[in-house]
């Protein structure tokens, strides 16, 4: 992915002179009404490399993916958006709304068309044409296979973007589909989670601007460094679990000797997440730690992995409710007993043929 | 002269899918009318049928990422009040600190990262003098401070450890900042938006120069306030509850417990920092802006407020038994809960209804109308009590343009996703001013004896008055006194905050170290059928969730969220929905560029995702519902 | 039943019978130690008080450890599996679906089974057996990946991490790899409740050495089998011999 040129490069690339570049300066600052003396500053701006561009749309979602990525500490969310990268399409930040808006999307798309990361936050409702996700008088839908086709790379942020999330939990009301079952054709990285961890979304766009690539992924197209793991294997709590000490109930002794929570339903030896090694709030904090098992935000189609406080979801049988082993037992008893009924049976038969004469015999061949 | 037709879609800093169409006379400035348009939903009720009630707070928590948790916290209650689980004292207080933090916290990014761009503008920032916004930060935090504060019983904040930075060198480095990216012609989240607007100029450079820095500022502050959300549910957004209590165990004598001292140390820090930032930015800010507007005479927006207002009330100051059989609404500490009409006449002429109990569960107080919803009732009805409740989408497109390329929506027709919930028949408005207007109405009228936190509200409420100079009605009632009041209520939750901290340790210091109530957390203990009602007064104003649970599976599952009752549509009984009254009050001076619009939607901090979950795609009627009154979660859209 | 004239006929290798009794045993111990993984301390005080290992023998670990250890034996024992079908015509049990004669003679058997037919044509290992063999392989197959899957993630980047995490996107996520493990793992079960039933009965009614025949590789058989030419030879010099020793020893032959 290329970066974009500066005001300073444009001028080289066309042979114009540093001094028409410096008089160019010198009326932009005029423009903008600013003092003479700011003029050395607008230059070291115009000569500055400009930072990559971003789209931020919003489908179905909830915003809280927004909200974890300003809650990151390192990059803080204003380094993020200010020095490393230039949002220049957020519905949940930027200041501009409706058609100048709606405008400058059309331009921005234009003006950068491959070379822009379009980050998506929220699924894809396909149902009815998409009707039911509006931006801008248009189906959500829409506007994201607009934006995606010049997109230089992708960034699906969050369960919903990635996976379909919550929306799309059975029985998906709205047919709603992860971004990546609607477009193609370039780089899609996926950062799930509901919502993902702030320091992990930032982390991407962080890698960006380090190394001027998109950092190496996985099978399924998510960073390896922070979604290589399961929490499991990378939790605090991991030891209790090998040594077989368990909560047994949320506030029970184990629960508050911080015993692994495996028996409560924790997801954590199924999900693939940073939880366990880099946590929340730079280490503060994740969900086991604070006594709750993971539910598995993370993982594609995890609402449809409930119940979460069973290690095995129940299976609803009429009215009553039993998991995997009570069913597996109760096959298995059926079974015992299926054999030893028609055990008996053939013993009857077997007695019975031997008190009859032999022409049954032959009826063998 | 001429009308002029101006859509604002999308709407941008809010949650969710918003949009707006107005009607302007161009020479006047007013507003013919307005129609306010939720343009998406997910169904999630829908999805959460037939999954285990313990697990519903998890799912409806994702119907919304800004306020979150508030949508669990009702859900729980819900459950809770079918189950008849009490929970433990611990966890009732630890519920409380993370409701106000998560107030305190959603009040600040929404003024500042949401709200605060209608305000102010980077680019009126660059022409400002930094030495002379030195001695602008000075005067404000002289003259705005509002030295009110809450029972602060564990006060270890030895000195505030945040404070607005006044110095000429700060504020040079923030404007050269601002300049370069100006210069970089690179505007990013500044990009294309109304900045010649005339209201820009109403503040002085200054102004714009601290309010830029305060936002930058507190952009890479305001995480540090949701610390009670990260101690006690595991993260932010979306932290972890469960059904009975808390998961986060208390032990001091366990080396492995989710919360110990140190663990209350960051949340002390927490709360104490969230009082700081509060006290020492935000209201300061808000108040010098709002004074400004308010000299100028933009006391405009104010709409349904002054007709009527409507809250739940919350914070249940000690463990109740259920919230349908009255005992909630006897233990708030904020008792917001109730209707007043009139207030715009003065408090004289306002008339105040109450609203607790079983009053939640009455079908004559709560109903809901499809008449300019994407839904259609039988035999040309036009209004259903919720149980009667029928979700037959209807979607019939825009007036303009086809049904998936809008031009004009019909405002004569159909045109939203969100119903129009009605108390007895009418519209009404909630969110913080309501509740100001509540708890202030009932204290003033004798009708409560007030807590230490509704004494406080009044106190606010004079205050504020006394440094505009007006009487409440006159600037309560407004675009700027909903921004003001939502900063009056961020205060007092950051004191509520304090408070339960405290109790919360005296109660741990008694002995009692129990968050959870798990003698009813197996479905063998549960009754066969059971409906319940949650109630929690979220950042945005009075939510509520109603559950139907049988053979411990969610039999159905309905919300009425705050920002169905502001942002519903019309209604030819009950009048216009918040939104589109507020729009309809207000002046705009450019019909292209509508700004006064944007700030006075954004003064109710929408929340669309919220109030547009709601609906079963296919139009079915949602799940089956016997005669009990709780048959208000009956039927698809509320 | 019998005109007297018992025959004894070879047809398990060694292999075989090895590998069939390493797999048993390390079905059994998977089981086992599997439902523990899946439910730690079923037996017992469960969901009344927080549990815990009250010495090493009884920790996650060594259990894991176990099973981990069991999973490998039962992986590699097919190793025998193989080697026995390429040295020994008698090991080669897979069905013939493509012959008429398979389904003709499933169908007799079935008849048989369901009591609808007294007696059955003479088969060294009758077509249903066989097909279930194969079913129960495939089965132990599911186990195999999934467990596996579950196994090498702990170093996803390792070349079995890579190759084995298509299945986790495969079946969605991980969840679902933990819950077809689980349910496979009962089915293995059912299928040895009613194959220990079908070996106790065919010795029984029919007495032609079914159990003993998993220990001495040999069977007997009152009628030439119709499956001899499938499965084994008449001429081969073992089956003489037992053969000879058969009919000095078998009390029933007379």
């Amino acid at each position: 992915m290329q970066t974009n040129n500066s005001l300073w490069e444009l001028f080289q690339k066309r042979g114009l002179s540093r001094r028409s570049f410096l008089k160019t300066c010198a009326m932009i600052t005029g423009l903008l009404g600013l003092s003479p003396l700011k003029c050395t500053e607008v230059v070291a701006a115009a000569e500055e490399k400009n930072l990559p561009v971003v789209i931020w749309l919003h489908g179905h979602e909830c915003t809280g993916c927004d909200e974890s990525f300003l809650r990151s500490q390192t990059p803080l969310a204003s380094d993020v958006i200010l020095n490393m990268i230039s949002v220049e399409y957020d519905d949940c930040l930027s200041a501009a709304a409706g058609e100048p808006f709606e405008q400058h999307f059309k331009e921005i798309i234009e003006k950068y068309a491959g070379q822009y990361i379009l980050a998506v936050e929220g699924g894809v409702p396909l149902a009815e044409n998409g009707i039911y996700c509006m931006v801008g008088g248009r189906p959500f839908v829409t506007v994201l296979k607009e934006a995606a086709a010049g997109a230089a790379a992708i960034v699906e942020y969050g369960s919903c973007s990635a996976w379909g999330g919550i929306q799309s939990a059975k029985p998906n009301p709205t047919n709603t589909v992860a971004v990546s079952q609607i477009v193609g054709g370039t780089t899609i990285v996926k950062v799930p989670g509901c919502p993902p961890i702030p320091e992990v979304m930032t982390a991407v766009i962080m890698h960006f601007a380090l190394f001027g690539q998109l950092p190496p992924l996985d099978t399924s197209g998510r960073p390896k460094q922070f979604y290589g793991n399961r929490i499991h294997d990378t939790c605090y709590r991991r030891p209790f679990f090998d040594s077989g000490m368990f909560a047994e109930r949320f506030d029970d002794a184990g629960a508050k000797a911080g015993w692994c929570l495996y028996k409560v339903g924790c997801r954590g030896p199924a999900t693939y997440n940073s939880c366990g090694n880099m946590r929340w709030w730079n280490g503060l904090s994740y969900p086991i730690q604070s006594g709750h098992g993971c539910i598995g935000c993370s993982n594609n189609g995890f609402w449809d992995n409930d119940q979460f406080y069973e290690r095995l979801p129940n299976i609803p049988i009429s009215a009553t409710i039993a998991n995997a082993d009570t069913i597996g037992a109760v096959a298995t008893g059926v079974a015992v007993a299926g054999v030893v009924a028609h055990g008996a049976l053939s013993v009857v038969e077997k007695y019975k043929r031997q008190r009859q004469s032999k022409p049954e015999e032959e009826r063998r061949p | 002269m001429s009308v002029k037709r101006v859509v604002i879609d999308p709407v941008s800093r809010i949650e969710g899918h918003l949009r707006l169409e107005i009607k302007v006379d161009e020479s006047s400035g007013k507003v013919e009318d307005a129609l306010s348009s939720g343009t998406a939903w997910r169904g999630i009720e829908l999805i959460v049928q037939g999954r285990d009630p313990r697990d519903a707070w998890a799912f409806v928590q994702r119907i919304c990422g800004v306020c979150t948790t508030v949508h669990a916290l009702a859900s729980l209650r819900a459950v809770e009040d079918a189950l008849g689980i009490e929970i433990p004292k611990n966890a009732n207080y630890i519920r409380n600190i993370m409701a106000a933090t998560q107030n305190a916290q959603d009040h600040l990014i929404h003024f500042y990262h949401l709200h605060a761009l209608d305000w102010v503008s980077p680019l009126e920032a660059l022409k400002a003098d930094p030495a002379s916004t030195v001695e602008l930060q000075n005067a404000v935090l002289e003259k705005y401070r509002l030295p009110l504060s809450g029972p602060v019983g564990l006060a270890f904040d030895a000195y505030p450890k945040e404070f607005p930075k006044a110095t000429t060198l700060y504020f040079k480095t923030v404007q050269q900042k601002v300049g370069q990216i100006v210069a970089s012609g690179q505007l990013g989240i500044f990009a294309s938006h109304w900045w010649d607007h005339q209201d820009y100029k109403l503040l002085a450079p200054e102004v714009h120069l601290m309010a830029i820095a305060h936002y930058l500022n507190l952009l890479d502050r305001q995480r540090e306030l949701v610390g009670a959300h990260v101690i006690f549910g595991g993260k932010n957004p979306h932290p972890h509850y469960i059904v009975g209590g808390m998961p986060c165990s208390i032990s001091f004598s366990d080396m492995n417990a989710s919360v110990n001292s140190e663990r209350l140390a960051v949340v002390d820090a927490s709360i104490s920092l969230g009082i700081n930032l509060i006290n020492y930015f935000y209201l300061p800010d808000l108040l010098a802006i709002g004074d400004i507007y308010v000299k100028k005479g933009y006391t405009d927006g104010g709409g349904l407020a002054k007709e009527r207002v409507l809250g739940y009330g919350d914070f249940p100051d000690e463990p109740y038994n259920g919230i349908a059989n009255g005992d909630f609404h006897k233990k708030l500490l904020l008792r917001s809960n109730g209707v007043v009409e009139n207030f715009g006449q003065g408090l004289a002429s306002a008339v105040f209804y109450n609203l607790e109990g079983r009053d939640y569960a009455d079908p004559a107080i709560l109903a809901e109308g499809v008449e300019h919803s994407w839904y259609s009732y039988p035999q040309g009805k036009s209004n259903f009590h919720p149980w009667d409740g029928i979700t037959e989408a209807q979607y019939t497109g825009p007036k303009e343009g086809n049904k998936d390329s809008w031009i004009y929506l019909d405002e004569a027709g159909k045109y939203s996703w969100l119903k129009t919930p009605k108390w007895r028949g009418k519209s009404a408005e909630v969110g913080p001013l309501a509740r100001y207007i509540i708890i202030y109405t009932k204290v003033k009228k004798g009708i409560i004896e007030p807590t230490w936190a509704e004494k406080m509200v009044v106190d606010q409420v004079e205050s504020v008055s006394r440094v505009l100079s007006l009487p409440p009605e006159n600037w309560l009632l407004s675009t700027v006194g909903r921004s003001v009041v939502r900063g009056l209520e961020a205060q007092l939750h950051a004191y509520i905050n304090k408070y339960y901290f405290a109790k919360l340790v005296k109660n741990i210091r008694s002995g009692d170290t129990a968050v959870a109530s798990t003698e009813k957390w197996e479905p063998s203990s549960w009754p066969k059928e059971a409906q319940g009602v949650g109630l929690h007064e979220a950042p945005r104003g009075a939510l509520g969730h109603w559950v139907v649970i049988k053979n411990a599976k969610i039999a159905n599952y309905q919300a009425i969220v705050p920002t169905t009752w502001n942002a519903c549509p019309r209604d030819s009984q009950a009048g216009y929905g918040a939104y589109e009254a507020s729009m309809i009050d207000t002046k705009v001076k450019v019909a292209d560029q509508p700004l006064e619009i944007l700030k006075a939607i954004h003064a109710f901090d929408p929340c669309v995702a919220c109030a547009t979950h709601l609906y079963d795609a296919a139009g079915n009627e949602v799940g089956m519902v016997d005669t009990d009154p709780y048959a208000i979660v009956k039927g698809g859209g509320r | 039943m019998s005109d007297g004239q018992l025959k004894a006929y070879y047809v398990y290798s060694p292999w075989l019978r090895i590998f069939h009794w390493l797999m048993v045993m390390s079905i059994v111990v998977l089981f086992f130690t599997g439902l523990y993984i899946g439910n730690p301390f079923f037996i017992g005080s469960q969901g009344l008080e927080p549990t815990y290992a009250f010495s090493e023998r009884l920790s996650m670990e060594t259990v894991r450890f176990i099973h981990f250890a069991a999973a490998f034996i039962l992986v590699c024992a097919f190793v025998l599996r193989v080697y026995g079908f390429v040295v020994n015509k008698g090991d080669r049990l897979l069905p013939r679906f493509w012959t008429k004669q398979h389904w003709a003679w499933t169908m007799d058997i079935m008849l048989h089974y369901m009591l609808l037919r007294a007696s059955h044509k003479p088969y060294l290992r009758n077509p249903l057996a066989r097909m279930s063999y194969l079913g129960v392989y495939f089965l132990i197959g599911i186990e195999a990946i999934t467990g596996f899957t579950m196994y090498v993630m702990v170093d996803p980047k390792s070349i079995w991490g890579q190759s084995f995490s298509l299945v986790n996107s495969l079946l969605i996520n991980e969840y679902y790899v933990h819950l077809i493990h689980h349910y496979v793992a009962w089915l293995i079960i059912i299928f040895a409740v009613v194959h220990i039933y079908m070996a106790v009965r065919a010795d029984f009614m029919e007495r032609e050495g079914e159990i003993s025949s998993m220990f001495s590789g040999v069977k007997f058989l009152a009628h030439q089998p119709v499956d001899l030419g499938e499965i084994a030879t008449e001429e081969d010099s073992l089956v003489r011999y037992w053969d000879n020793i058969a009919r000095d020893s078998r009390p029933h032959s007379g």
